[in-house]
């Protein structure tokens, strides 16, 4: 009785809105647990670093959550984070903000072309993205003489670094700033509407009109200035542009992603649920860094946490689920047809 | 050699039923790359020869793994790097058993840690990418702990496996060996046939009563122990193992894979082109820094190469929209 409650009321709901208060709270409530479980007591230090770490990994995962949300992968983030560290601090030596737009502008460009090749040509975004991301990492090398770069311009770091409010930084505050104009594209324009039906079923979209070439183009654009923004703040508050960030970004961004209630299958999503999401991995990365939690530990639970989720996500699995209902409460029917993607 | 890498340049942009336009652009492409390394002072000797294939050896022998996740319509693993440096501790902490018990441990552990992701992908149709990239950082984390981070052999078992007989690397003549195998096993038997049907259509598959978890399971398995192999020589080379050999051997092999031309949706490619693909990469790296190029540029031009052969394959292979 009380469990078919819970599944009606979660299905009106919908994943989308559940999920990511569910996780972001389970998250809260094992951050206000620690200091019972190893003495750290909660500090305020410990909301300004979560937030920092949200200023790149949430820009990440918007970046990755858009892409997802229209049925697409962008996996040259890594490569547009690299590269916009590296443009920000040689373009950013005298004026800090200098370098951070060249270093959006000129990823957002390479992330447009690299659109405008998977929409035209109608490819597999995971192939050109790979390739994209392969041969950014080169680049990032070429342009950076193949030696970590450090930034000279330290009252720019120092600046970006800045306490304000208590919890704020300058650079906390531009991605917090982002994710609310971005929720207002998303809902208040036709913008969302699209990508989810992008997402959704692709042939569809075209048919009724969506101009699905221009809008993936400017979406991979927008992925690549985001990433490169992250990528730059990074930078500027390490006083140092990594050549080679690792895959480490990407999971802990797909992690916000899947947190945050998107559906890998495309068409669904929401801004404010990418929102609670990559804060909710932002605040269990700070838990475990005060926890004293060796890398390895963390990497399990995150591993172990992306594998629930995909599992959980699955399409044959539902179905398998539903048609084991379905025989339990009717006799069989025909299988269900395949959602076509396109 | 010469004839080779000449197939290999026009192998690499081909299309599947006519060249066209396509085909003479990949020979053009094939030539001018050709023309460039015949150019390279020291290219054409013999040693250098030798360096190229043993370079191209270890990710090669993972390439071919590789190449039946992608045929098999699941995209890549991301987890090539991770289940290789698995393979590679299990390997280098089993050697005091002997060298072929060692390997068979490592090989058999890390086909079973890859079947169960192919079970989840091809029962459940989970996503590939994120479920491989999950698994990867599992793997990753949990050797980490079990071994502490380095394993060093204890007995030198692992010299066999950095033996050069005939003046050429032992990898060399596996990888090869393994290429011949596969392909025989891609072309010749049901097999084989069962993973490029799933790959070109799953639907139609699952109604030609074909066990798609089942043949998924398998393929992930070869592909798995195929990690595991090119991870033990990775291991016996470098005389210890750590996280440290992952390095970017998950991106190398995926550009083996896709520069040989095996679609990225599935159902087309086989092992052959793999190993041209790896062989063709370890040459062109080879050129490049012979002409005294930096580690970047290599790795700019293999990211490029990478984009213009997954556009010419498409465009050749008639540019259907692909299920992503």
């Amino acid at each position: 009785m009380s469990r078919g409650w819970v599944a009606s009321r979660f299905r009106r709901l919908g994943a989308e809105n559940v999920v990511p208060v569910v996780s972001f709270g389970l998250v809260l409530a094992y951050y206000l647990l620690t200091p019972a479980l190893n003495g750290h007591e909660p500090t305020d230090f410990d909301v300004y670093n979560t937030l920092q770490g949200f200023s790149s990994l949430g820009l990440v995962a918007l970046a990755v959550g858009l892409t997802i949300i229209a049925g697409e992968f962008d996996l040259s983030v890594l490569g547009m984070q690299a590269l916009g560290g590296v443009l920000a601090v040689k373009a950013g030596g005298t004026h800090g903000l200098l370098g951070v737009l060249a270093a959006v502008a000129a990823c957002a460009f390479l992330g447009a072309i690299q659109g405008t090749l998977i929409a035209r040509l109608r490819l597999q975004s995971m192939a050109v993205t790979l390739g994209g991301y392969i041969a950014l990492l080169g680049l990032t090398n070429v342009i950076a003489g193949n030696e970590t770069l450090t930034y000279t311009n330290t009252d720019a770091s120092i600046w970006i670094n800045r306490t304000v409010l208590t919890f704020f930084s300058p650079r906390s505050l531009v991605a917090l700033a982002i994710f609310p104009l971005a929720a207002i594209l998303f809902t208040r324009t036709r913008l969302g509407p699209e990508l989810k039906a992008l997402g959704g079923d692709r042939r569809s979209s075209r048919v009724v009109g969506i101009p699905v070439d221009r809008r993936l183009a400017a979406l991979f654009a927008v992925s690549a200035g985001l990433s490169a923004c992250a990528g730059a703040m990074l930078a500027y508050s390490n006083a140092s542009a990594q050549l080679n960030p690792g895959v480490q970004p990407l999971v802990l961004a797909v992690s916000g992603v899947v947190l945050g209630g998107v559906s890998m299958l495309g068409g669904r999503g929401r801004i404010w649920g990418l929102f609670l999401g990559a804060l909710a991995v932002a605040l269990l990365e700070q838990v475990f860094a005060v926890s004293k939690l060796p890398g390895s530990t963390t990497q399990i639970v995150f591993g172990v946490l992306l594998l629930t989720v995909v599992v959980i996500d699955a399409p044959d699995l539902r179905w398998m689920l539903v048609r084991m209902r379905a025989r339990r409460l009717s006799p069989p029917q025909s299988p269900p047809l395949a959602k076509s993607k396109r | 050699m010469r004839v080779a890498l000449g197939r290999l340049g026009g192998a690499v942009f081909r299309g599947y039923s006519s060249p066209g336009i396509f085909g003479l652009l990949g020979a053009v492409a094939g030539l001018a790359l050709l023309v460039l390394a015949l150019s390279t002072d020291r290219f054409l000797t013999v040693d250098n020869l030798k360096a190229i294939l043993s370079s191209a050896s270890i990710v090669g022998i993972m390439a071919l793994g590789l190449t039946f996740v992608t045929l098999i319509g699941s995209l890549v693993s991301l987890a090539v790097g991770a289940t290789a440096v698995m393979g590679a501790m299990i390997f280098v902490a089993e050697l005091k058993l002997g060298l072929v018990p060692a390997l068979g441990i490592a090989v058999v552990s890390a086909a079973l840690v890859t079947a169960l992701q192919g079970a989840i992908i091809g029962g459940w149709q989970a996503n590939p990418v994120i479920l491989t990239i999950g698994a990867a950082f599992l793997i990753n984390g949990a050797t980490d702990k079990a071994s502490g981070g380095v394993v060093h052999p204890t007995g030198g078992g692992y010299a066999t496996l950095n033996s050069t007989p005939l003046g050429i690397p032992l990898g060399v003549f596996v990888m090869v060996a393994l290429a011949l195998l596969l392909q025989y096993v891609l072309r010749r038997t049901v097999f084989g046939r069962q993973v490029m049907l799933i790959g070109e259509n799953r639907l139609a598959a699952r109604a030609a009563g074909i066990r798609v978890t089942r043949v998924t399971l398998l393929a992930f398995a070869i592909a798995g122990a195929a990690f595991a192999l090119g991870g033990a020589f990775l291991g016996a080379f470098n005389q210890s193992a750590s996280s440290q050999l992952e390095g970017t051997v998950t991106f190398d092999a995926i550009a083996a894979v896709l520069v040989g031309g095996t679609l990225i949706t599935g159902g087309r490619g086989s092992a052959l082109r793999t190993l041209a693909g790896a062989i063709v990469i370890a040459a062109i790296s080879d050129v490049l820094l012979l002409r005294g190029f930096e580690t970047g540029a290599e790795t700019l031009f293999k990211g490029a190469l990478v984009v213009a052969v997954v556009v010419g394959n498409h465009l050749a292979s008639g540019g259907r929209e692909s299920n992503p």
